[in-house]
């Protein structure tokens, strides 16, 4: 039955994924007053993207400049065996909270090892910027991990969905809306693709198929974090629970979209004194949790 | 019979400490061999020592006076030495096979014999380290290991750096091998009387010390001072990103890989079954660890020399390690023996994966000097293509450390996670652990691409080292794969260590095949995660197979090459200057030290001058003297 469930939500994903990009394109737009490309419109690039050739470029590593893509991709698959997207349903004996934090961890390792080997000056810049930005905000999802791990006694997610409704969880649930927003590579936070500087960074010389699984893997990411933060809040009944679900998604992809729409992009300096203050609050919310409220 | 073994490798490093004194070429190679098969009886004794208990005793003087304690001479192998034991022999057999080709590029440079006869004695130190079983006969063994491992990173004595960072190194841990001394004498005067015997003090010291906790603290802080020094626990560590390097690279695998993790078997042994369990004494261990961790690796995120930046990281790892043994301690004392055996089992798990990637990794460093004659980070770069074996063995060394999963170091971590994370006392400890972590894949993104995958600045000529470096290089690299995707080996072990020193691991409650399991906890399965990225990557390949044309990388449509590559000090140059408080805090420290050196080497000269006064000199001798009968009268002598 579970693992039913897990095939089911593994298909949601993927096909879900690229259709929430699409629907925040569409929000973009019109808050830009655009009429905007249909929401089917990201399914079609990556459908062409696949189509595709890949190349080579001469000073690459070719192996690992190869293979980077399909690991990055798969790496972000496999969080979604243990995190419950549209069905309540993971197999609680694959992973936990700390699992799910370092297969995201591969997924981005993978992508900047893979920019590294293309032998590209630009997506050495641009990875050198991504891990920065992946340190600074690890810190502050480490202090998020911390007050979870005290609130629920627990690293399991049986255990932590949803979160006891309490200040310290409240706040944090906020913090991890925060580091969501900034791992999921969006404007403000888009500063290791950067396409009028560093003409994107780590994705330069990727094209065809390569670049469509990246592409798609930043989707399954951004959904799977959708799921992570929305699994704290909604309860675990199955019928009620799909709909909450769904609405969940279209509120946090309106949110998100529009921060994005209205806002330039941050220095890398600035990102990461950012989340260096947000840990300062984030270690407060901490201490808020150990207190006991 | 069984116990006879124990002589075997003890044998052998004699006969190659001697063949060692000769000046011949041939000897780096029969000095290696014999190491090697020396190595080999070590993981067979570590084997054994699982299964029973091996041990020899021998009375040497036949006198029960002044030298009752050094009389006997007890060799004794439990579970926990065992442990270690393989540890050493894995390592030692890499790095001794490892040495019969790298270490010829030495040839003309250096004299041989300063390696070929410390080499098998610094092997043959660590192993009675291991395999002793009384006190006084460690503090011996532990000097000479000191002394001959000094010798070793003093190599290349034409290297003034060289011969200083042995110097240091060697005062630095002689001075800490004086609190051990201390900590030692204290004991079996006032304690034991003259019983220095493991299975005597582990008896009669726990009753005492919780008598008397004035003793307790005095013999902590001299314990955590002398292995402390010896293990780089921070603030103690400056001698370590300095000694490590200068040595032969695979001198620096065993350096890293298992000398200092002597010290964490020794503080087992002592805070575990010599001493009663306290919390605040594992609390005490805990926050040095982390220390240790968060400042090292904010360091090794700057160095540009390869082998430096791995020395920063093994500190950092010693982080890690105490961390655990520290929670472990105050779970236990607690009356929390889930958390406290898994804090302690993530201690022990740490220190084998340590060896495993850091072993690997400095040989790979290693590999890259053989080839280049350089550990510059900002020179070197693109070796991957000319050199796959070994891109591809420092590729799986870096994921392993950074803890990757499926890699071993995730297992490690993760343990240290959850036995950590949901503690008020030490959930912060967890919580910077978890950062660290990431600045360690940082750390070791840097490490891995500038060596292999950037552009180098101009064209490096290499080729794949030879079989006998890459092999032992390969199998460490597979060890760090089967040990992630089958932890459960790994684990068994530790819990017979653990159990050999009194503490109960429940297996069976944490293992449930195929995955790590607490209850209501936390778990993981290294095999599902393992099996499902495989499988899936097999299958995108399959739907998705990439072909394509080479074409010229994109030089912003210029014909000739940009001449534009980032060098390894610009790394992460606005993370680094975001947390510069770190720096300045650490900076402002070393000046106070040094500036404590200064004085200290002022009342030295001071000395010196007043030595050469006869009348003054004795005078002060007679002082000493009677400060020194008056202290131990003080004991009871």
């Amino acid at each position: 039955m579970n693992v039913i469930f897990i095939a089911i939500n593994l298909a949601f994903a993927l096909l879900i994924a690229p259709v929430i990009d699409g629907f925040e394109r569409k929000i973009r737009a019109r808050l830009q007053n655009r009429q905007g490309p249909s929401i089917l419109q990201t399914w079609w690039d990556l459908i062409k993207l696949f189509k595709r050739p890949t190349v080579e470029p001469q000073d690459s590593v070719v192996s690992l400049y190869k293979l980077a893509p399909y690991v990055t991709f798969t790496a972000v698959l496999t969080t979604y065996l243990i995190i419950p997207t549209l069905l309540p349903s993971s197999i609680n004996f694959v992973g936990d909270f700390i699992v799910v934090v370092y297969l995201l961890g591969l997924a981005t390792l993978s992508f900047v090892i893979g920019a590294f080997s293309s032998g590209n000056a630009y997506a050495q810049i641009g990875s050198n910027r991504e891990v920065s930005l992946f340190m600074s905000e690890e810190l502050l999802l480490a202090f998020i991990i911390g007050t979870i791990a005290v609130i629920g006694k627990s690293l399991s997610f049986e255990q932590l969905f949803p979160l006891p409704l309490r200040i310290s969880s409240a706040l944090t649930l906020i913090l991890l809306f925060i580091v969501i927003y900034v791992a999921s590579a969006r404007l403000p936070f888009d500063i290791a693709e950067a396409e009028p500087e560093i003409i994107e960074g780590p994705l330069i010389e990727y094209s065809g198929k390569h670049l469509g699984l990246l592409e798609y893997s930043i989707f399954l990411k951004r959904l799977l974090l959708y799921s992570l933060l929305l699994n704290f809040i909604l309860p675990v009944q199955t019928t009620v629970r799909l709909v909450y679900y769904l609405i969940g998604i279209v509120i946090l992809s309106v949110i998100y979209s529009t921060f994005e729409a209205y806002y330039g992009r941050f220095r890398i300096d600035q990102a990461v004194k950012l989340m260096k203050k947000l840990s300062a609050v984030a270690l407060i919310v901490w201490i808020i949790a150990l207190v006991g409220w | 019979m069984e116990s006879q073994m124990l002589l075997i490798p003890i044998g052998i490093l004699i006969i190659a400490t001697l063949v060692g004194l000769s000046k011949a070429k041939i000897v780096l190679k029969i000095v290696s061999t014999l190491s090697a098969i020396a190595s080999v009886v070590m993981i067979y004794i570590g084997v054994l020592g699982f299964r029973t208990t091996l041990e020899l005793k021998y009375s040497l003087f036949n006198s029960s006076s002044l030298f009752a304690s050094l009389n006997w001479l007890v060799f004794r192998v439990d579970s926990l030495s065992a442990f270690f034991l393989l540890i050493l022999g894995i390592l030692s057999l890499c790095a001794s096979v490892y040495g019969i080709k790298y270490m010829e590029k030495y040839f003309d440079k250096e004299d041989m014999r300063v390696y070929t006869f410390n080499y098998p004695i610094f092997l043959l130190t660590m192993y009675l380290v291991l395999i002793c079983w009384d006190l006084i006969w460690f503090i011996i063994f532990w000097e000479l290991m000191s002394l001959f491992s000094q010798f070793l990173v003093a190599f290349e004595q034409s290297e003034e750096k060289a011969v200083k960072a042995a110097f240091k190194y060697f005062c630095m841990t002689k001075a800490g091998a004086e609190f051990l001394v201390l900590a030692v004498v204290l004991i079996i005067l006032k304690v034991t009387s003259f019983n220095a015997n493991y299975s005597e003090v582990a008896k009669i010291l726990p009753a005492y010390l919780s008598a008397h906790p004035g003793m307790l603290y005095v013999l902590t802080f001299a314990l955590l001072i002398g292995f402390g020094v010896k293990a780089a626990m921070v603030p103690f560590h400056s001698w370590l990103p300095d000694a490590h390097p200068e040595a032969p690279s695979n001198v620096s695998a065993l350096l890293s890989g298992i000398m200092i993790k002597l010290p964490i078997y020794m503080l087992l042994r002592f805070f575990i079954s010599f001493f009663p369990l306290k919390p605040e004494i594992g609390i005490v261990i805990a926050v040095f660890g982390v220390l240790t961790l968060f400042f090292s690796i904010m360091y090794a995120l700057l160095q540009e020399d390869s082998k430096r930046l791995l020395a920063f990281s093994s500190i950092d790892n010693i982080g890690y390690i105490l961390l655990p043994m520290g929670a472990g301690i105050y779970f236990l004392a607690n009356g929390d023996q889930l958390f406290g055996s898994i804090a302690l089992a993530a201690a022990l798990f740490h220190t084998i994966n340590h060896a495993l990637f850091k072993g690997l990794l400095f040989l790979t460093a290693g590999s890259v000097m053989y080839e280049t004659g350089t550990r510059d980070l900002n020179y070197l770069g693109s070796l991957a293509k000319k050199m796959p074996l070994t891109a591809f063995a420092a590729l799986i060394g870096s994921l392993a450390i950074a803890g990757m999963p499926p890699l071993n170091g995730f297992v490690g971590k993760w343990m240290i996670y959850i036995s950590t994370l949901s503690s008020p006392a030490t959930s912060l400890f967890g919580i910077i652990a978890i950062f660290i972590s990431a600045v360690t894949l940082g750390a070791f993104v840097k490490y891995f691409t500038a060596i292999f995958t950037k552009p180098a600045v101009k064209d490096i000529d290499a080729k794949e080292v030879p079989v006998l470096m890459s092999a032992p290089q390969l199998l460490l690299a597979l060890l760090c794969i089967i040990f992630g995707i089958y932890p459960f080996i790994p684990l068994k072990m530790i819990s017979q260590a653990l159990d050999s020193i009194g503490v109960q691991i429940s297996l069976s409650s944490f293992v449930i095949y195929p995955s790590l399991v607490v209850p209501k906890t936390a778990s993981y399965s290294p095999i599902i995660i393992f099996s499902f990225l495989m499988v899936s990557t097999l299958i995108a390949l399959l739907l998705i197979p990439s072909r394509g044309s080479v074409i010229p990388t994109w030089k912003t449509g210029r014909s000739e090459d940009l001449n534009m590559s980032m060098p390894a000090d610009a790394y992460y140059k606005d993370f680094t200057e975001a947390f510069g408080e770190v720096y300045t805090l650490g900076n402002a420290s070393k000046r106070f030290v040094q500036k404590v050196v200064k004085i200290g080497k002022k009342f030295g000269i001071q000395l010196e001058v007043l030595s050469y006064d006869l009348d003054s000199m004795l005078s002060l001798a007679m002082i000493l003297i009677v400060i020194l009968v008056a202290i131990l009268g003080g004991v009871s002598l």
